[in-house]
């Protein structure tokens, strides 16, 4: 009789749910003052968000309980629903403009976002092609449909405007890329000019160049261009080792635009301090580590994309959002995932760390654990061993 | 095979990607570290400034007393009202209520709470606090009351060139309001409401209330009763002489201290002309301590100390007491005739002495002892004296006067200042001189204020009395009282002779110059007198700028003088000697 074991790293789905949780309480936090005024309810924020979480738990029971396998395959019409999606945010009527930017649909009881959803169907998109012949990835040939592919959701995510998750698909594909195998050689050729293209970027859209010289010198214009920077250091700073405790942040009083969205981080910073914020970033540090090791101990090429595709999109993610709030790099509007207040995002996330944990539940003969003793193993015999392309 | 590779790069890249990561976890620690612990003080105080907003509450401004306890100026308990147009529930009631207690147009009010343009509208300042309690009884949000003051001086235009005048917000601004402003400011304290961003109150939390510390009482040497007698005397002579202004300060020659000051036309301090500027100018100017006259005949007491000063001192050049002056009305002077205002006939101003010199006020008598001394010795009382800079009294924009450098002086020239001619001093300047030639010898920094006290009496700091500096011989001192006191008997200051006490004093009329020339029928009339010679209690110099009619200073200064002893006398019951 097989001994009753819980199968799979269950550190993913502890983490995620913790850190959702932590996410409603930072929520609350930071909106009740404002959502009092707005919507004459301090829960306004967290109730939604609440919801989120609800259905996000949903979600990420199904797919924990999906085998993975079971996409492969299914990658194409997963990429070409994500476009869809994206093209949707362009249509009247179904598209909801917020300050200038098409970035969400509307469907009636409920607004998406499509960008957030169309970043993992591209990782489902780039996994299954790489698993279905891990040598593309060693001829440039081999890598032109991901990077087409990419560069589509790039500039439909771009139009809208978003930069900001445009870059992070940038991103997620270049490091699909390497970690597919890609030759260096190879990689360069296309990170150089993805590189040269920035400059580009930022001048042909005047606000990000008075965003770069705010960055570079807030103090110049504190009420205007440096005022999102400095209330964020504002908050911070006020936070010190210890933080002013739970709930009592002085800055949620209007003084931070975006503080229950993209800067939350900067509240909890001010509530929690210093330790506070250590112990968030272990958190999602422990989250990032534990989605590499799953990576690390999957048995097939399939699994090891995938895992790598959610892990690494995720800390982009956060790293992006704790480098804007600390005014390490241009403010850009990022949400922080699982935390930042956004229903969609939580939503996606829950549900693409439900895969994560699903995969790292059927692991047997991991490929990369260790150092084959005998001579190395060539990747397409080993890939022969797998079966799940029903 | 081309397109096949080893697992190990894969499980390198791994592994440069998750050592990526980790860097870049460490590095947003690190900064982390920087922004909430490193720079947390600098942040947070920045912060702090943005979280609250500040009602002030003012500190209430210190007194200013004379010497003997009047209130000159003080401040009266009064209110800001504020609207705080985020925290306004209902504009209309608010702006109705406000306009009915306080008679703002109250439509004009709803409209600015309703446009939220400010955060926060002045509604009235210096309200009564009878008014706040009608107030407070409605309890209504968004309107919030302070501490405001409003200065008020009791004697409304009493000393008015002295005191100077505050701001609305009661910052000195002119005078000794001005002056001692630090002593009398206080240091303002602050309401900080807690407040989000648009300025709303938070309402859960409590403000914080940083009292105000007061200002503290100036007490001054200016004698209440004293000061009312110069004012009325000057009030008469304005009246009679209409003249472009009259102005008397009283010493005590003693010490230094200004016992009145006074410059008239003045202007009532509880409605300071704020609005013409120009005439608020010339009616605030202490024209005694800011401004320069040519001091004429009263200057001869300066010639006068220095011939018997260095005559007793057996200075050859100095003419003896005795001596007898040449009785011609002319001296030839460097190319230039130097001539006396009287005609010399009929056996005028004939073989004049020293003292009758000093009676009929003779010109050519002190050019010989100006020229006869040399400038040397004529300029070390001169400037021992203090002409040609400033005196040092507690007051803002003291003139210097005007002084020939010693170096550049004429003979012509010397000649001249024999007589006052030539020279440029203030009132006060010439005052603080000539107590010191009939004190005894000593000159003192005249002083305006004698103490600094807190609000419930105690005293906090004495200004130092200044101190004595020695500028010619008692005997020296003694001799020209004397003869000054023959002036007032026999002389020239008859009118300003009191039976039974010993006046002592000189005239002076000086010619007044309009764009560098003399201005024929303009001139100021002065008189310096003093009691009781012998041993001098009171020293007064008028003078009565452009008077209509009385040519001379003996008929227009000397009777102001005359009636301000008198009064002086019999407000002080001094007694006859």
């Amino acid at each position: 009789m097989k001994k009753f074991k819980l199968s799979g790293d269950i550190f993913i789905p502890i983490t995620v749910v913790g850190l959702a949780i932590f996410g409603i309480v930072a929520v609350y936090s930071a909106s009740n003052y404002v959502a009092e005024i707005d919507y004459n309810n301090k829960f306004y924020y967290a109730i939604k968000q609440s919801m989120g979480l609800f259905v996000g738990l949903a979600i990420m029971l199904f797919t924990a309980n999906i085998d993975y396998r079971k996409f492969f395959g299914k990658g194409i019409y997963l990429y070409f629903g994500g476009i869809i999606l994206l093209i949707l945010c362009f249509i009247p009527f179904i598209s909801v403009e917020v300050y200038g930017a098409k970035r969400w649909i509307n469907l009636g009881f409920f607004t998406i976002q499509p960008s957030e959803i169309a970043k993992f169907c591209y990782i489902f998109f780039v996994a299954e092609y790489f698993a279905t012949d891990p040598s593309r990835a060693r001829s440039f040939k081999g890598v032109i449909i991901p990077i087409l592919t990419g560069v589509l959701v790039c500039l439909l995510i771009v139009t809208e405007p978003n930069m900001s998750i445009t870059v992070c698909v940038g991103l997620l594909m270049l490091s699909m890329l390497f970690l597919a195998g890609m030759r260096v050689k190879h990689f360069l050729m296309i990170l150089l000019p993805a590189i040269a293209l920035i400059p580009v970027l930022i001048v042909i859209e005047p606000y990000r160049l008075k965003r770069l010289s705010a960055f570079l010198n807030p103090w110049e214009n504190p009420k205007g261009e440096g005022y999102q920077l400095l209330q964020s250091l504002y908050g911070l700073g006020s936070g010190g080792l210890f933080g002013v405790g739970l709930f009592n942040s002085r800055q949620k009083y209007r003084f931070l635009p975006f503080s229950e969205s993209d800067f939350i981080l900067s509240v909890i910073g001010e509530e929690t301090g210093f330790f506070g914020t250590l112990l968030l970033f272990l958190a999602m540090g422990f989250l990032i580590y534990r989605g590499i090791r799953t990576a690390k101990g999957c048995d097939n090429f399939y699994g090891y994309l995938l895992s790598m595709g959610i892990t690494t999109i995720y800390a982009i993610q956060v790293l992006i959002n704790a480098l804007v709030v600390t005014g390490s790099i241009p403010p850009t509007g990022l949400p922080l995932p699982l935390i930042s207040a956004g229903n969609t995002s939580i939503m996606v996330f829950m549900g693409a760390f439900g895969t994560l944990y699903n995969i790292s539940k059927n692991q047997e003969e991991p490929i990369l654990h260790n150092k084959p003793k005998n001579k190395p193993k060539k990747i397409n015999k080993i890939f022969k061993k797998f079966a799940y392309n029903n | 095979m081309k397109n096949t590779y080893s697992l190990t790069v894969l499980r390198k890249r791994l592994f440069a990607y998750f050592c990526l990561l980790a860097v870049l976890i460490l590095v947003i620690i690190i900064r982390l570290f920087f922004v909430e612990v490193v720079n947390s003080n600098t942040l947070q105080q920045k912060a702090i400034d943005q979280w609250t907003r500040e009602l002030p509450v003012k500190a209430k401004r210190g007194n200013i007393l004379s010497s003997d306890g009047k209130i000159l100026a003080t401040s009266a308990d009064s209110f800001a009202v504020f609207v705080r147009t985020r925290s306004v529930k209902d504009s209309q009631k608010v702006s109705q209520i406000l306009g009915e207690l306080f008679g703002v147009d109250s439509q004009s009010l709803q409209q600015k709470i309703d446009k939220k343009a400010t955060s926060e509208i002045t509604v009235k300042r210096q309200v009564t606090k009878n008014e706040i309690i009608k107030l407070t009884d409605y309890n209504l949000d968004g309107v919030y009351y302070s501490v405001d003051n409003k200065r008020v001086y009791p004697y409304d235009e009493m000393l008015c060139s002295v005191l100077g005048y505050t701001t609305v917000d009661g910052l000195g601004q002119g005078g000794l309001e001005k002056y001692y402003n630090k002593y009398l400011a206080g240091i303002d304290g602050e309401i900080l409401y807690e407040a989000d961003l648009l300025g709303s109150d938070l309402s859960s939390k409590t403000p914080t209330f940083i009292p105000s510390v007061n200002g503290l009482d100036v007490v001054l040497t200016i004698d209440y009763e004293i000061q009312l007698i110069v004012e009325s005397a000057l009030n008469k002579v304005m009246h009679e002489y209409t003249p472009k202004g009259a102005a008397a300060v009283v010493l005590n020659p003693q010490n230094g201290q200004i016992l009145a000051m006074a410059n008239l036309p003045s202007y009532d301090l509880n409605n300071v002309p704020r609005d013409d500027i120009e005439s608020l100018n010339s009616l605030s100017r202490n024209g005694l301590v800011v401004d320069s006259y040519e001091p004429g005949s009263t200057f001869k007491m300066v010639t006068a100390l220095a011939n018997i000063e260095e005559s007793l001192n057996g200075n050859l050049n100095a003419k003896p007491l005795n001596y007898v002056y040449n009785s011609s009305r002319y001296r030839q002077v460097a190319g230039g005739k130097i001539k006396c205002w009287s005609d010399h006939k009929n056996g005028k101003h004939q073989n004049q002495t020293l003292q009758e010199a000093l009676n009929n006020s003779c010109n050519p008598c002190f050019t010989d002892i100006a020229l006869s001394l040399g400038t040397e010795t004529f300029y070390k009382y001169i400037k021992s004296l203090n002409f040609g800079k400033v005196t040092g009294v507690d007051f803002l924009g003291e003139a210097s006067g005007m002084l020939i450098p010693e170096t550049a002086v004429k003979e012509g020239d010397l000649a001249r200042i024999g007589f006052g001619q030539s020279v440029a001093v203030t009132p006060l300047q010439l005052a603080a001189a000539a107590s010191a030639c009939i004190n005894g010898g000593l000159y003192y920094t005249p002083k305006l204020v004698k103490e600094i006290k807190t609000s419930d009496g105690k005293v906090v700091e004495i200004m130092k009395p200044s101190t004595a500096k020695r500028v010619a011989s008692k005997k020296a001192s003694q001799i020209l009282a004397e003869y000054l006191e023959n002036v007032v008997t026999n002389g020239s200051g008859k009118q300003c002779y009191i039976e039974g006490y010993k006046v002592g004093g000189k005239t002076g009329t000086a010619q007044k110059f309009v764009d560098g020339k003399i201005a024929q029928g303009k001139y100021v009339m002065s008189f310096v007198g003093f009691f009781p010679s012998n041993a001098p209690k009171y020293l007064c110099l008028v003078t009565v700028d452009e008077p209509i009619g009385g040519n001379y200073g003996s008929t227009v200064a000397a009777p102001v003088v005359y009636d301000i002893f008198t009064n002086v006398i019999s407000a002080k019951s001094i007694a006859k000697q």
